[in-house]
């Protein structure tokens, strides 16, 4: 009986309820109030809502933060490579450079392996002589030389840094033509190699590949000289030279 | 008190995800889990009301008319209030999972479909959707909390 009249006094609230909601429906459109009442209610829930708010603006800050991020590097990327180009379109312009004038387009291939026991040494490329590369073509970063191909197979190469101690190419000042050899020495350091102790070299001249290397074409930049190391007794004189190409950083190389 | 706190909640992460995510009726689930576990009322007039005063005042937050999820929060109470009454005492507490399920869906079917239907419109069809496919993981985790609960208290 007890239930019998929970459920009957369900039923009446429940009813009751439905038509409260149904006529508040019907009528409030008409009412003056209500706009006021939605306002009350929305200022006083303006409390409670405005941690949301804040961390709302806070994440919608971030994610345009981000997305500008992106933008930027991209844009970044995109300069960095026409930068590349421009540099090697100069070489081939002042050093009427063969291999250069050869490339219509600079190439890139992703770095696959840089092993820590020969980090300055050499690197692994994912191009190979299915990509038309081959044994000694100069490999570069940001537009400067960094290396050459060294072992070629099918879908992988092998390239040699300029860090390396067994790289040995002839190199120019550009600003003297003063020639020399530019050689690594396996710790991450360039050095550029008997020049006359005599000649008037200074921090900030540009080194390029010389036209009389056998294997690498000449005009190819490769740095600028930082300063001497050191001045031999037969009267040469070994400068340090600052690689163009951030060599810690290159996750991509062009060839 | 608990009703409150996930009506602010849902009115919380509304204005958090700024329209760009359909929040599950938290304040719903919490009114329906509590009359399944209400074992100790003689009737379930809070739950009515309290699903009245919570619509109202959702409607007066978000809708800006009164009347829309109030009605549809008042018939979901009604539904199931008169389901879970037809289940005898030893079913409810074997804890029937389809039924609870199913009520649960209930409570996040009914209120946002009333507005769509009322007002119609192909927006309103692809929100109650969308509201839908939130509210599954609110309802498992809901159904999980019970069915924990039944089989604690069986031990």
């Amino acid at each position: 009986m007890d239930n019998t009249r929970n459920t009957t006094r369900e039923w009446i609230h429940g009813l009751t309820a439905l038509i409260l909601a149904l006529f508040l429906l019907g009528v409030s459109s008409g009412l003056g109030i209500q706009k006021s009442i939605v306002d009350i209610w929305g200022a006083i829930l303006s409390i409670p809502e405005y941690p949301a708010v804040v961390m709302r603006e806070m994440y919608l800050g971030w994610r345009s933060w981000s997305r500008d991020k992106n933008s930027l590097n991209e844009e970044v990327t995109r300069l960095r490579n026409e930068n590349a180009k421009l540099r090697l379109d100069l070489a081939k312009i002042t050093s009427g450079n063969v291999y250069v004038a050869s490339q219509d387009e600079v190439r890139t291939a992703r770095v696959t392996l840089r092993a820590p026991m020969s980090w300055w040494s050499e690197i692994r490329i994912d191009r190979g002589e299915q990509d038309k590369i081959t044994q000694g073509l100069p490999v570069f970063y940001n537009g400067y030389l960094i290396g050459r191909v060294s072992n070629v197979s099918l879908m992988s190469s092998w390239a040699e840094l300029i860090t390396s101690s067994s790289f040995m190419i002839p190199a120019v000042i550009e600003e003297t033509r003063e020639l020399g050899v530019v050689a690594g020495d396996g710790n991450g350091t360039v050095l550029m190699k008997y020049i006359p102790v005599s000649r008037a070299v200074r921090a900030g001249m540009k080194v390029s590949t010389a036209m009389i290397g056998e294997q690498l074409p000449p005009g190819l930049p490769i740095g600028q000289i930082a300063g001497e190391i050191s001045t031999g007794a037969d009267g040469y004189a070994t400068y340090r030279i600052n690689p163009g190409a951030d060599l810690s950083r290159f996750y991509t190389v062009n060839y | 008190m608990l009703l409150v706190i996930l009506w602010l909640i849902q009115d919380f992460l509304t204005v958090f995800s700024g329209g760009g995510m359909q929040i599950p009726g938290l304040f719903m689930l919490g009114v329906v889990y509590k009359l399944f576990v209400d074992e100790g009322s003689d009737d379930s007039l809070w739950a009515i009301w309290s699903a009245f005063a919570g619509g109202i005042l959702w409607d007066l937050r978000w809708i800006g008319v009164p009347g829309f999820f109030t009605l549809g929060y008042v018939v979901v109470v009604l539904v199931v209030i008169q389901v879970w009454g037809l289940i005898p005492p030893q079913g409810r507490a074997s804890g029937s999972s389809l039924l609870v399920f199913v009520l649960l869906e209930v409570s996040q079917l009914v209120p946002p479909m009333l507005p769509v239907l009322i007002l119609g419109g192909a927006a309103g069809w692809n929100y109650f959707l969308m509201q839908q496919v939130y509210s599954l993981p609110a309802i498992m985790i809901t159904m999980y909390i019970y069915l924990r609960r039944v089989r604690s208290n069986k031990v």
